[in-house]
């Protein structure tokens, strides 16, 4: 039997993916935008393990992708990856530690800046501007302001498990 | 055999899982423009899309006054240039049929909203309310009042999708207003940039850019932007041209899909005559 928690973390995509489509493009600061799917997969991928947030980082690619219509296939690597970054810090003796706040930000900073880079290695930008300022801009841009996101989001993370 | 086969499953599970799922995703984007993929997109965004369209009208009945108000003032400037134009017009209509020249400007208008978009700094898409029942149709340019917004890429009953301007795979053959010198216009993820742009081009800062005649998509000019600025490449004979948009692509609700798309007649001469050389 399925268990339960696998199909709540598939079903709170497609709500996600409404406010990141219709809200988020609000509060672009010179077209960087939070990513909040990234928040929910490097979640799921601590609290349920490496394999798990591999397979939900590559079925939430492939949803984003099939739905926004952006290159499909580029997505599903980046978050397969950034998933399964996130899925080592899922140690069962440490878990709540890393959901702890600034440890959770961090974890996200790192996850997101994996998702961005392989992003814009997709996006085939223009090599001919300093690689370092690439960087910056495509990746570590958006990971501060997913993780600056994540840390607001942990603050009021509940205590006692929802799911 | 098997023994082996399961340690290594027991020591190398996440990795292996990881490279099952890294070729899958690596197969799949090489399957982008196949029919069976096509079909799936359409499918998933014109589902997704009519959820995102209520709740995007609920939102957008708070800018609606500021909206109205706007309209309004456009409407009243529109109406001081129309009756300018209006004169204009007579004198062309004279003029066209003493030339025998035939009418190009009378374009179907689709209006549409956006019901979401998807501003990545290099992949910005955005989804349309209007679809195949409404007469959208693929590679059909998305425009506002202020120029070019992008071009329609997928289409479903009721819905699209379009690639805007800030999209790296969008190009597209624009001119400069004033000097009528063609280059190709693309989004670099910061600007958008006229690329290989010889340096004898008589571009200066501010010259209005609008698309060519020569485009394959949009074959009469609309406006896109003004030069911002000129790149001084030390190398080679070919410039960068950077161009701001007159578009601000995050502010964007309301648009209109021109319905118009390459005639298959033109394709057919210019493959025709490339045949035959």
């Amino acid at each position: 039997m399925i268990k339960q928690h696998y199909i709540i973390s598939i079903i709170l995509f497609f709500p996600l993916l409404l406010i990141q489509t219709t809200i988020v493009p609000f509060l672009a600061i010179d077209n960087v935008i939070p990513d909040l799917i990234l928040i929910l997969l490097v979640y799921y991928s601590i609290t349920q393990g490496q394999i798990y947030g591999s397979v939900l980082g590559f079925i939430y690619g492939f949803l984003f992708d099939i739905i926004t219509g952006s290159l499909l296939g580029s997505a599903m690597i980046a978050k397969t990856l950034a998933g399964f970054t996130a899925g080592y810090f899922s140690s069962e003796n440490k878990k709540d530690q890393y959901l702890v706040s600034y440890n959770f930000a961090l974890i996200v900073l790192l996850c997101s800046f994996v998702d961005s880079t392989v992003n814009a290695f997709f996006s085939s930008i223009n090599f001919t501007t300093n690689i370092f300022m690439i960087f910056f801009q495509h990746a570590l841009l958006p990971s501060i302001y997913t993780a600056s996101i994540a840390l607001m989001g942990m603050i009021f993370y509940p205590k006692r498990k929802m799911f | 055999m098997i023994r082996f086969f399961v340690s290594a499953w027991e020591n190398f599970k996440e990795y292996i899982v990881l490279v099952i799922l890294l070729i899958t995703s690596l197969i799949l984007l090489s399957q982008n423009s196949s029919q069976g993929i096509q079909k799936v997109r359409s499918i998933a965004f014109g589902t997704f899309a009519s959820v995102t369209s209520i709740f995007t009208d609920i939102f957008n009945v708070s800018n609606l006054k500021n909206e109205n108000e706007n309209l309004r003032r456009t409407n009243a400037e529109m109406m001081l240039h129309l009756s300018r134009l209006r004169e204009y017009g007579i004198v062309n209509e004279d003029l066209k049929s003493l030339l025998a020249l035939k009418d190009s400007s009378n374009f179907p208008l689709i209006p549409a909203t956006i019901v979401s978009k998807s501003l990545t700094k290099s992949q910005g898409t955005i989804t349309v309310n209007a679809g195949r029942n409404q007469g959208v149709k693929v590679g059909m340019p998305v425009i506002t009042d202020k120029g070019l917004l992008g071009i329609i890429y997928n289409t479903s009953d009721n819905y699209s999708i379009a690639r805007t301007l800030n999209n790296v795979d969008l190009k597209v053959t624009v001119k400069s207003e004033r000097t009528r010198e063609n280059a190709v216009m693309k989004w670099n993820g910061d600007w958008l940039v006229m690329v290989n742009v010889p340096k004898t081009y008589d571009l200066k800062k501010g010259d209005r850019i609008v698309t060519s005649e020569i485009s394959s998509i949009i074959p009469f000019p609309l406006p896109v932007g003004v030069v911002y600025e000129i790149g001084n490449v030390e190398k080679g004979i070919f410039n960068e041209v950077k161009v701001q948009p007159f578009i601000d692509f995050q502010k964007v609700e309301n648009l209109f899909i021109l319905g118009i798309v390459k005639s298959k007649e033109i394709d057919n001469i210019e493959f025709n005559f490339l045949n035959k050389q």
